[in-house]
């Protein structure tokens, strides 16, 4: 799969993406690490179906992607949530507009389900503003999964909240995983939560992106406990995808260099 | 003292208007202001008074808040579907902007008499006046409205499969609201200043010719009474849109004024 962009004018292409071949198996947890402007944004929103491929396509269970559909969602860096809407309200975003049609009683009760799941419950008529980023993320991957897709896309989910929310967040998210058995592809350009999290992390490289390497991550869950992420498998791992990504930061300084 | 300003800020501004008006008072009555250019608070709310009594100044409230709510009724039909048009389509952005921009850059002051040669001394021009000074402060912030929309919430109504139409109307509109409000209350300042101008020119009724008239007989208590008169419709107006807004957009006005 190649994804490509007319640059301004139509001159010329920006490739973002190059010769992408992925499988992704259900239930699996891949996460997507790259240098910063290697298309990993570009990725995710061609699997969610709101950006084309120009070459190649993305497929979800044998079916070509046309358009974005209530088989994948999608949870955001900086949420998205809608500020008008309560918690409760913004959730209910990831039902309505699906084709099939949930009866008012069955969406509430999958609601309710999923606050309590996110572990939101108190604070389901509160606006976004009145709640922290962890919070909101909350809601943001709540609205994802009320819908039940069978992918769940996150894009730099925790690059917006600070550090200690941001461990905290990913323990909740491997527990309110485990409990849904999602398929996940999750965007990060840090490699800790890339191995504490996937099964598998896709290493791309600077652009246009192509995938490096895909680096399995055999480690015991749940993963959020110290003695895994102290463990030498561990260590041996964040280091060795540190090395494949450094070359490319190393590349993509050197392209960008003093004289350009 | 500080307990008491905590508890009751509003007491400050009592005292401090009040020490205001009896320090006016005083320096009129004791012949340092002249009569004629500042009368005592006591005979401009002597004035005051008889003219709600006799029912003289309602003839004229009334008028002014008739036109007044016309115009700006009109103003809201006209410029808040356009402007939320012009901030989602740009051929129409493209047909309509140099007209909304040329217009909404000329003091509408300056179409009085254009408006009075066209239509007379009617409640039409004054209408048209109030209309012409309100509707592209409120237009203008609509397509703003619109076109400021954050682009994440487009693309996380679009991942979450809204089609184009639920798009404008879930996503794009309610983020224009507070937007639509602001407009309005803008609107509503020039339309306050478009009444009084068009009622001073192109009238026999309405605050604005009151005070005309109250200047032409040297009539000082009346003309600071219908000052003050203003003074109290502005504020109100405005107060109603403050809670309007913090109603309808509370994550707007969270940090604001």
């Amino acid at each position: 799969m190649t994804v490509a962009y007319e640059t301004d004018g139509g001159a010329g292409r920006f490739v973002a993406l190059r010769d992408v071949d992925l499988e992704i198996r259900a239930g699996e947890f891949i996460a997507v690490v790259g240098p910063s402007g290697c298309g990993k944004t570009t990725l995710i929103s061609t699997i969610a179906g709101i950006v084309k491929p120009c070459q190649g396509e993305v497929r979800v269970g044998g079916k070509p992607v046309v358009g974005p559909g209530p088989d994948r969602a999608m949870v955001f860096q900086n949420y998205a949530l809608m500020p008008w809407r309560t918690v409760v309200a913004n959730i209910r975003f990831g039902l309505e507009f699906q084709g099939r049609k949930l009866s008012k009683s069955e969406a509430d009760a999958r609601i309710e389900r999923f606050i309590d799941l996110v572990g939101l419950r108190g604070f389901e008529k509160r606006y976004p503003y009145q709640l922290s980023g962890g919070m909101q993320q909350r809601v943001g991957i709540a609205r994802a999964l009320v819908g039940e897709p069978a992918i769940l896309l996150a894009d730099e989910p925790f690059g917006a909240v600070d550090a200690m929310t941001r461990e905290a967040m990913q323990g909740e998210l491997e527990r309110i995983l485990a409990a849904t058995g999602q398929t996940v592809v999750l965007i990060t350009h840090s490699i800790d939560e890339a191995i504490t999290l996937a099964d598998r992390v896709v290493v791309v490289s600077h652009r246009p992106g192509t995938v490096l390497e895909v680096v399995d991550v055999p480690l015991p869950r749940p993963r959020m406990d110290d003695a895994v992420r102290g463990s030498a498998e561990y260590a041996r791992l964040r280091e060795y995808t540190w090395n494949l990504l450094k070359g490319e930061a190393l590349g993509a300084h050197e392209q960008s260099g003093p004289a350009a | 003292m500080a307990g008491a300003w905590r508890r009751a800020p509003w007491l400050f501004s009592v005292a401090n208007v009040g020490t205001f008006l009896l320090l006016w008072q005083w320096l009129a009555s004791a012949g340092v202001l002249s009569d004629l250019f500042f009368p005592a608070p006591t005979a401009v709310f002597a004035e005051l008074w008889e003219g709600f009594s006799t029912g003289f100044l309602w003839v004229h409230i009334g008028s002014s808040f008739q036109n007044f709510t016309i115009g700006l009724g009109l103003s809201c039909l006209i410029a808040i579907p356009l402007g939320l048009v012009m901030g989602a389509n740009r051929y129409v952005d493209a047909l309509v902007s140099p007209y909304v921009w040329a217009l909404a850059s000329m003091p509408s002051v300056a179409l009085v008499p254009l408006l009075v040669l066209m239509l007379g001394f009617t409640d039409a021009a004054k209408i048209s006046l109030i209309v012409l000074s309100a509707v592209f402060p409120i237009m203008i912030n609509c397509m703003a409205g619109v076109k400021t929309v954050d682009k994440s919430l487009l693309t996380a109504g679009q991942v979450f499969g809204a089609k184009k139409r639920q798009l404008y109307s879930r996503v794009v509109l309610p983020s224009a609201a507070p937007f639509v409000i602001s407009g309005v209350n803008q609107g509503m300042s020039q339309a306050l200043i478009g009444l009084v101008v068009a009622e001073m020119f192109a009238t026999r009724q309405g605050l604005g010719y009151l005070m005309v008239r109250a200047q032409e007989s040297f009539n000082a208590p009346l003309l600071y009474g219908v000052l003050i008169l203003l003074v109290v419709i502005s504020l109100t107006f405005v107060e109603i849109m403050r809670r309007l807004e913090a109603r309808v957009a509370p994550w707007q006005t969270l940090d604001g004024i």
